[in-house]
């Protein structure tokens, strides 16, 4: 077994003893941390709905073994309303409707905070959107998840 | 009805709801299905013991199902095939280890023998012609279906236009993001399975019949549901599990992978269809619709969508006389399923290009041909049923109108179509709420999992605040497992707001009488909240609620009221019907859509510019969920429309099982989308609403089809249309 896996994830400390080391940071964050807000569709890299943030990174965590992140910091959907952005993220999607099933919603949620952390709050909406088409919904059409971006606020960090 | 916030979106988007995928419990073993590794073959031999020797492991197969259950299942569907399989994939054995990479491992170590037999994985190599009177003895005959009235024959020999078409569509998938799975328990002699699943109540009977077990053992408890689109209407994965857990006494999880739902989880397939229509003078006077509808390994007699869909390739036309004829073809493929509005979105697509393209061979207007011939109430159907109130006529001459307008401006690569579609709001067997009213507010309780659509949580609820007068904040819709929850036969057809609330409605009467009589009052009563708390007013006097109560019913949180609500269909003419069984419809629901598209000549590349979706729903009961449910109805549309196909071998396989090869709509390509009610022709539904969960994909791939032929004069008689099948029909011009 490699030496311990450690991880802050949304904040808090964790040092997780015998994690193989084809495990999929995916598992290691619904299995054995529990936050089973982060999703697994196609496990596949192709749907985008298991997205989390790594040091602030939107990243496919079906495709990240956790080994390779050893020392990160990992934001969940679980952990996003600690940030303000993502917070104002959450505020958005709830107030432009901008889900149905809610499966492909933290994947979207974590993308777009990535997204305006990389980016910054200014970028162009279009911008957005197109970087935002790797992620898959098949519930709402986009067109409420492209209104929720639109609605973002422009101002601030 | 002004709009309310979904009560979900919060839960939602904190990560909190629990799906199928999310499921576990203490001791919870994972389970696989070991898949038949050909489309068709006699199996020599299925040998567990590789599986077995690893630590942890149980395996199951046929030759377990006598010790396992005595009862036995259902010897039609039998859960694991002893002699014969006839899909790739198709479960022949199951296991269960401590963890998902062994349960993985463990059923690829199941060594399984099979003797190839011949597949038969396209339809048209059962029925390369139109098959003869001696079909029906062929065993790839799943279902058959006839009727006609008039002279048909003599009307096509003296008509002044005759056009004959074949058309061909593609298999499509639902694509849930979530794919199938649950978690199985055996408590105190109950089946006990949560599940991510449409139909809580039907999957209990799915599973009481696969395993032979009487149906008040089986407790059915949906989850969070992410999307369903038809494809989590009955049981797949519930029986197994059940099983492993009986095997192992443990709780047993079983989820499937993203290539197995592809495989597994129940797709559209296609179909070959024939269309003839005879024209004299600007009318239709006699149509012969001829259909072949690949249901792969369906059950013969078990199939549900060849009579219904002679109905939509008939369409909501007035037709004098008529011939049509259907076979459900059976193939080594998995069994046919249905996806959002079963084969409606194809067989619309097929008539309306059909009848744009008679109008044209017949230098005729083709949408003033199309609104000619349109039902309005006081029509019949083909069939013989009475038609109900009906505002196709209207939401097409409004999507005319948008269309006439697209056109003034559009740029000259650019087409404007405008397709029609009708639906039907589905009933199923039937069902059932309980209310409760107590002085915090009311809680409506029932059967059904919110699947996203809004038709629960949304649409249950704002139809129980508009029959009490409650505002809708005090209104909360509960779920409860089968069994605690009144009876309801699950989220699909388009039938969950219309049947629920219905049921609501009836319930409400039964609780306001209640009150009158609390009160005392023979005249009207209405709820109101004041400081907070609910009370009952009379034109004399005001009372809380809390102040009505009984002893029992402050224990018990409030007054309770049941209601019910079993919806039937009209009648069709019988007379009419040769062969098999056509159904009749509840309600008439229709859809016309305007699509402008730009054509790229050089790669036949379609591109939908702007979208207009103008819908008869009756009434709208919640505007903001109606307006989410057509744009997502749209764009799953656009998907039917252009590039999704689910691709089969020759010896069976499906070449294309991850959503990089099968490609639904992504966020870069979904135009604007204009989403308008008509609304005042009643329907089936409370307050005279109409299903809206189907219709909005029905209209869309023909609409973009005749967008493409206004656009380029290309005529594309398959779906999707592909750059290749476009750049195919520019080629013909």
């Amino acid at each position: 077994m490699p030496p311990p896996l450690a991880l802050t994830v949304n904040g808090e400390r964790r040092l997780l003893d015998d994690v193989p080391d084809s495990e999929r940071l995916l598992d290691t964050i619904r299995w054995r941390l529990g936050l089973k807000g982060t999703k697994e569709g196609c496990r596949s890299g192709e749907c985008g709905a298991c997205t989390v943030l790594v040091d602030d990174r939107s990243t496919l965590s079906c495709l990240t073994l956790a080994h390779e992140v050893d020392g990160s910091t990992v934001t969940t959907i679980e952990g996003v309303a600690r940030d303000p952005v993502g917070r104002t993220v959450q505020e958005m999607f709830a107030r432009a409707g901008a889900l149905q099933c809610g499966y492909c919603t933290p994947g979207f949620v974590l993308a777009l905070v990535g997204l305006l952390k990389e980016r910054g709050r200014a970028a162009p909406t279009e911008e957005l959107l197109a970087d935002l088409s790797g992620n898959l919904c098949r519930c709402t059409g986009y067109l409420s998840i492209a209104r929720a971006v639109a609605m973002l606020p422009r101002e601030g960090p | 009805m002004s709009a309310s916030p979904r009560p979900d979106a919060r839960l939602k988007l904190e990560g909190s709801a629990t799906f199928g995928m999310d499921l576990e419990a203490p001791g919870m073993l994972w389970a696989a299905l070991v898949p038949s590794p050909v489309a068709h073959g006699r199996l020599s031999s299925v040998d567990l013991s590789p599986a077995r020797s690893l630590e942890g492991v149980v395996a199951i197969g046929a030759a377990d199902l006598s010790r396992l259950l005595p009862g036995a299942g259902d010897p039609d569907r039998p859960l694991f095939p002893s002699e014969t399989v006839s899909f790739r994939g198709q479960p022949v054995a199951a296991v269960a280890a401590p963890s998902r990479e062994l349960a993985r491992q463990a059923a690829r170590a199941v060594r399984v023998e099979v003797e190839s037999l011949p597949v038969v994985s396209d339809l048209e190599d059962v029925f390369p012609e139109w098959p003869g009177p001696s079909a029906d003895a062929s065993p790839h005959v799943a279902a058959h279906v006839r009727a006609r009235d008039g002279d048909v024959e003599a009307v096509f020999r003296t008509a002044e236009t005759v056009v004959r078409e074949t058309y061909r569509t593609s298999s499509v998938h639902q694509v849930a993001i979530e794919p199938h799975a649950c978690l199985a328990e055996l408590v105190d002699g109950e089946w006990r399975v949560r599940t991510s699943t449409q139909t809580p109540f039907g999957t209990r009977e799915d599973i009481a019949s696969l395993l032979g077990v009487p149906e008040a053992s089986v407790v059915v408890e949906g989850t969070w549901v992410g999307g369903g689109f038809g494809g989590k209407g009955s049981a797949l994965l519930e029986p197994y599990a059940l099983l492993l857990a009986k095997a192992t006494g443990r709780p047993v999880k079983l989820a499937l992978g993203y290539r197995e739902e592809f495989l597994l989880g129940r797709t559209t397939l296609p179909s070959v269809i024939r269309m003839e229509t005879a024209v004299t003078q600007g009318r239709i006077v006699a149509r012969r619709v001829r259909l072949l509808l690949d249901v792969g390994n369906s059950l013969p007699g078990r199939d549900f969508a060849t009579g219904y869909s002679i109905g939509f390739l008939l369409g909501p036309y007035r037709t004098p006389a008529f011939e049509v004829e259907g076979y459900a073809v059976r193939t080594n493929k998995p069994p046919f399923g249905p996806h959002r509005a079963p084969f409606a979105p194809q067989c619309c697509f097929v008539l309306e290009s059909h009848l744009d393209h008679v109008a044209r061979e017949a230098g005729l207007d083709p949408e003033k041909f199309r609104a000619e011939h349109l039902w309005n109430e006081g029509d019949r159907t083909a069939l013989g049923q009475a038609v109900g109130s009906f505002g196709l006529a209207t939401a097409f001459e409004k999507a005319r109108a948008i269309a006439a307008r697209w056109r003034a401006e559009a740029k000259p690569d650019h087409g404007v179509g405008v397709a029609v579609g009708f639906w039907s709001t589905g009933t199923g067997a039937g069902g059932e709420v309980r209310l409760l009213l107590s002085p915090a507010g009311l809680t409506v309780v029932q059967g059904e999992r919110e699947i996203g659509s809004g038709s629960v949580l949304s649409g249950v609820a704002a139809v129980a605040a508009r029959c009490t007068g409650l505002p809708r904040e005090k209104v909360t819709v509960v779920y409860e497992n089968t069994g605690r929850a009144p009876f309801d036969s699950g989220v699909f057809g388009s039938r969950t707001t219309a049947a629920l609330g219905r049921a609501v409605q009836e319930a409400s009467c039964s609780l306001f009488g209640e009150l009158r009589k609390r009160l005392d009052s023979p005249g009207l009563v209405h709820l109101a909240v004041v400081d907070g708390e609910v009370v009952a007013e009379t034109d004399a006097r005001q009372r809380p609620v809390r102040e009505l109560l009984t002893d029992l019913e402050r224990a018990t949180g409030g007054i309770v009221a049941s209601g019910r609500h079993y919806g039937k269909g009209g009648t069709i003419d019988e007379r009419k019907v040769e062969v098999g069984t056509f159904y009749p419809y509840t309600d008439f629901t229709g859809a016309a859509h305007a699509a402008e598209v730009s054509v790229d000549r050089a790669t036949g590349s379609v591109r939908v510019v702007r979208y207009a979706a103008v819908h008869d729903v009756g009434t709208v009961i919640d505007p903001t969920t109606a307006s989410a449910q057509v744009e997502g109805g749209v764009v799953m549309g656009l998907g039917t429309a252009l590039t999704e196909e689910a691709l089969w071998s020759n010896d069976g396989r499906l070449l294309n099982a991850g959503l990089l090869d099968y490609r639904i709509p992504t966020l870069g390509t979904v135009p604007p989308i204009e989403v308008t009610f008509v609304e005042g022709f009643a329907g089936a539904g409370p307050f005279g609403a109409k299903g809206l969960g189907e219709p909005p994909i029905i209209p869309v791939p023909a609409a973009v089809a005749i967008a493409v032929r206004e656009a380029t004069g290309a005529h594309v008689t398959e779906l999707p249309l592909s750059s290749e099948r476009v750049t195919r029909a520019l080629k013909l011009l």
